[in-house]
C-alpha cells in the first residue's frame, strides 16, 4: 500500500524535467523533498497526483496503477495543496473550503459534512475567517483555507478505513509561525492515522526536524533519499545547493510550542 | 467503498449545495418569470384576456392572436433570455472570467452568421425536406460552435490570463461575421432576409410553431444536460489542475459546456437575432441577488433571463405602439452602461 513511482522520466519542451525517478509515499510516514529551484519538485508532484502524464516509467497508487484508476475515484485516495492562483467570483471561505467535499453516497450527508467541517475549522484556526470572502483574505490566510480544503477531501465514513495520502506543495508559505506550527502539527497527526504524507519544503530547518525520510533532488535527478537522519549531511547538501552549508547542533533550542 | 466511488457527483450533490435562500430566490424568480408571462399574452397592439380565453368567450380572431402570434412570440422571448442568460453564467464559469458574454465573444455573430448563411445560400433546401425546418438552428449552432471552438485554441485552454485576449478575439470574430452577414446581405433579396437590423437588433416577432418547436427542443435539451455539472464550475473555479485533482473531468466539462451553449445561443439566434449584453449582465445580477455558486447561478440565471426578456419585449411592443422597439435595443442601451461600470468594478479590485 504505497504511492509509488518507477522511473519516471518527464520531458517538457524537448527539456528533461525528471530523470529516471523511482520512490515511494507509505502509510503514516512523512516524506518531504528538498532541493534547489527549478529542481523538479512541483513537476515530479505533478505526475505523482496524475496531472501531467510522464514519458517513462508509471505511477500506481496502493498496488494499482494510475491509469485504471478513474479520475473522480483518485480524489478519493489522494487530495494535494498546490500553489495558487486568484478565484475570479467572490466565492465565501465556507464555499471555498467545501469545494473539497466529496461525493459520499449516503442519506446524512449534511450531517457529516457540518460535523467534520466544524472540526477542520477548529484544528485551523478559521473560525474567524468562515464568513469572510475568500478574495478578501492575505495570501496566508487563503493557504490555511486551502490547507483545511485538502484536509476535508480525506474524510471518509466512520466504517471504512481506505489508505489515502496527503501531497502537499510548499504548505507554509506566507504563514506566520503559530499557523506554521499548528499546520505542522495537523500534518503529524494526519500522519499518525495512517496517512501517508509528501511534502515540498524549501526551509531545510522544517524539512529535518518533521519529516521521517528526505528526498533530494537536483536538476531532475535523485541525489539521495532516505531516513532523516541519514540524508544530515553537509556535504550532500551543498552539493545539491552549490553552496557552502554547515550543520550545527542548535545550542539555544527555542521551542514554539 | 466501492458503491461509493461508481456515484456519479455532479447530480448527486446539487441538492447540498444550495441555501434555503437560494431556492426561495428561485421560487420567486420562477413566479416572476409566469407572472411576466401572463402579462405579456395579454396585453399588446390587440386587447386580449386570458380569462376570457379560458372560459371560451373569444371570438375565433382573438383565438388566432393568442395561440398563433402572442404565445409563440411570449415563448421564443421567454428561451431566448434562459439560453443568453445560463449560456452567458455557464461561459463565464468556464472561461473564469466575468466578462464573459456570449454575445461579446463573438458566439452570437458565429450564429447568425451560421443562420444568414443558410437562409441565403440554401434557401431551397427547406421546402424540399420534411426536416428543413431544423435547418437554420442547426447552421447557427454550427456557428456559434465553431466560434466557442476557436476561442478555447486562440486562448489556449480559457486560461484567466486570457482576459483581455479573449475579449479583442470577441471584436475580431463580431468583425468578421460583420462582414459575412453584410455581404450576404447585399446579395440577397429581399424576401430572403428580413432586414439587416433583425440580426444586428434582434426581434421575436413573426416566429411560427414550426419554426418554435424545434428551438424549444434543443434549448430545453441544452439546459437539462448543463445544470448537473453546475458544481464542476464551482470546482473548475480552483484553477484546471485542482479541480482536476477533485475528481473532475476538466475535458468532458469543457465540451459539454461548449457544445451546449453553443446549442443554446444558437438555436435561440436563429429565431431572434443578436440580442447584446442578456448573457452579461443577467448573471451578475443572479450573483447580486443570491450567491455565485453554479448551482444557484445557472438556474437562477435561466429563470432571471427569461423573466427580464419577456417584460423586456412586452415594454419594446407597447411602448410606441402600434410600431415597436427592437429588443436588442432595449438590451443593448441598459448592457453597454453596466458594461463599463463592470469594467470600471473589476479594475479596481
Amino acid at each position: 500500500m504505497t504511492i509509488s513511482a518507477k522511473s519516471i522520466s518527464l520531458e517538457l519542451g524537448g527539456k528533461k524535467i525528471l530523470n529516471n525517478i523511482s520512490m515511494d509515499v507509505r502509510p503514516g510516514e512523512i516524506l518531504s523533498i528538498i532541493g534547489p529551484n527549478g529542481a523538479g519538485k512541483t513537476s515530479l508532484l505533478n505526475v505523482l497526483s496524475g496531472n501531467i502524464k510522464s514519458h517513462n516509467g508509471n505511477v500506481s497508487y496502493n498496488n494499482t496503477p494510475l491509469e485504471s484508476i478513474s479520475i473522480q475515484e483518485r480524489a478519493y485516495i489522494r487530495s494535494v495543496m498546490s500553489q495558487f492562483q486568484s478565484i475570479a467570483f467572490d466565492y465565501s471561505v465556507e464555499d471555498i473550503l467545501q469545494m473539497g467535499w466529496l461525493d459520499h453516497s449516503h442519506k446524512d450527508i449534511k450531517e457529516d459534512l457540518s460535523a467534520f467541517q466544524n472540526q477542520v475549522i477548529k484544528e485551523c484556526d478559521m473560525e474567524n475567517l468562515i464568513h469572510q470572502k475568500f478574495n478578501t483574505l492575505s495570501g496566508g490566510e487563503q493557504r490555511r483555507v486551502h490547507f483545511a480544503r485538502t484536509l476535508l477531501q480525506l474524510w471518509q465514513p466512520a466504517n471504512t478505513k481506505d489508505q489515502n495520502y496527503l501531497l502537499l506543495d510548499e504548505p507554509f508559505s506566507n504563514l506566520d509561525l503559530v499557523h506554521k506550527v499548528k499546520m505542522m502539527e495537523s500534518i503529524k497527526a494526519k500522519a499518525s492515522s495512517g496517512t501517508g504524507i509528501l511534502m515540498i519544503l524549501h526551509d531545510l530547518n522544517l524539512a529535518y526536524s518533521f519529516s521521517d525520510k528526505i528526498l533530494l533532488l537536483k536538476n531532475g535527478r535523485v541525489i539521495e533519499q532516505g531516513e532523516t537522519k541519514k540524508m544530515l549531511s553537509a556535504r550532500l547538501l551543498a552539493r545539491a545547493y552549490e553552496t557552502f552549508i554547515s550543520i550545527d547542533e542548535n545550542p539555544i533550542n527555542i521551542r514554539y510550542y | 467503498m466501492e458503491s461509493i466511488r461508481k456515484l456519479s457527483f455532479q447530480t448527486s450533490q446539487f441538492f447540498s449545495f444550495v441555501s434555503k435562500n437560494q431556492i426561495l430566490l428561485m421560487s420567486l424568480l420562477f413566479m416572476s418569470m409566469i407572472f411576466f408571462s401572463l402579462l405579456a399574452i395579454t396585453f399588446g397592439s390587440y386587447g386580449l384576456s386570458i380569462v376570457d380565453f379560458l372560459l371560451g368567450k373569444t371570438s375565433d380572431i382573438q383565438n388566432t392572436v393568442l395561440t398563433e402570434i402572442r404565445l409563440p412570440r411570449v415563448i421564443l422571448s421567454g428561451l431566448a433570455g434562459a439560453s443568453l442568460g445560463i449560456s452567458g453564467a455557464a461561459l463565464q464559469g468556464l472561461f473564469r472570467n466575468p466578462l464573459a458574454d456570449p454575445g461579446l465573444i463573438g458566439v452570437s455573430a458565429g450564429a447568425a452568421l451560421g443562420a444568414t448563411l443558410m437562409i441565403v445560400l440554401g434557401g431551397d433546401i427547406f421546402s424540399q425536406y420534411s426536416l428543413g425546418v431544423f435547418f437554420i438552428p442547426l447552421a447557427a449552432i454550427a456557428g456559434s460552435s465553431l466560434v466557442i471552438l476557436m476561442l478555447y485554441f486562440m486562448t489556449k485552454g480559457f486560461g484567466y490570463e486570457g482576459v483581455t485576449y479573449m475579449l479583442l478575439v470577441g471584436i475580431a470574430i463580431n468583425a468578421i461575421a460583420g462582414v459575412g452577414i453584410g455581404i450576404l446581405t447585399y446579395i440577397s433579396s429581399d424576401s430572403e432576409l428580413r432586414s439587416l437590423t433583425f440580426w444586428t437588433m434582434g426581434s421575436f416577432g413573426g416566429v411560427t410553431w414550426p419554426l418554435l418547436i424545434p428551438v424549444i427542443l434543443i434549448i430545453a435539451l441544452a439546459i437539462i444536460i448543463m445544470i448537473p455539472y453546475s458544481r464542476q464550475l464551482d470546482l473548475l473555479q480552483l484553477g484546471e489542475p485542482e479541480a482536476f485533482r477533485l475528481g473532475v473531468d476538466v475535458q468532458k466539462l469543457k465540451y459539454t459546456i461548449i457544445l451546449t451553449c453553443a446549442a443554446s445561443v444558437g438555436a435561440s439566434v436563429a429565431l431572434s437575432g443578436m440580442i447584446g449584453f442578456v448573457g452579461l449582465i443577467v448573471p451578475h445580477l443572479t450573483r447580486l441577488l443570491g450567491g455565485v455558486n453554479h448551482n444557484y447561478v445557472l438556474p437562477g440565471s435561466a429563470l432571471m433571463g427569461a423573466a427580464l426578456m419577456i417584460i423586456a419585449d412586452l415594454i419594446a411592443r407597447i411602448i410606441i405602439q402600434p410600431a415597436e422597439l427592437p429588443i436588442g435595443l432595449i438590451t443593448s442601451a441598459i448592457g453597454s452602461p453596466f458594461f463599463l461600470w463592470l469594467i470600471f468594478k473589476i479594475k479596481k479590485l
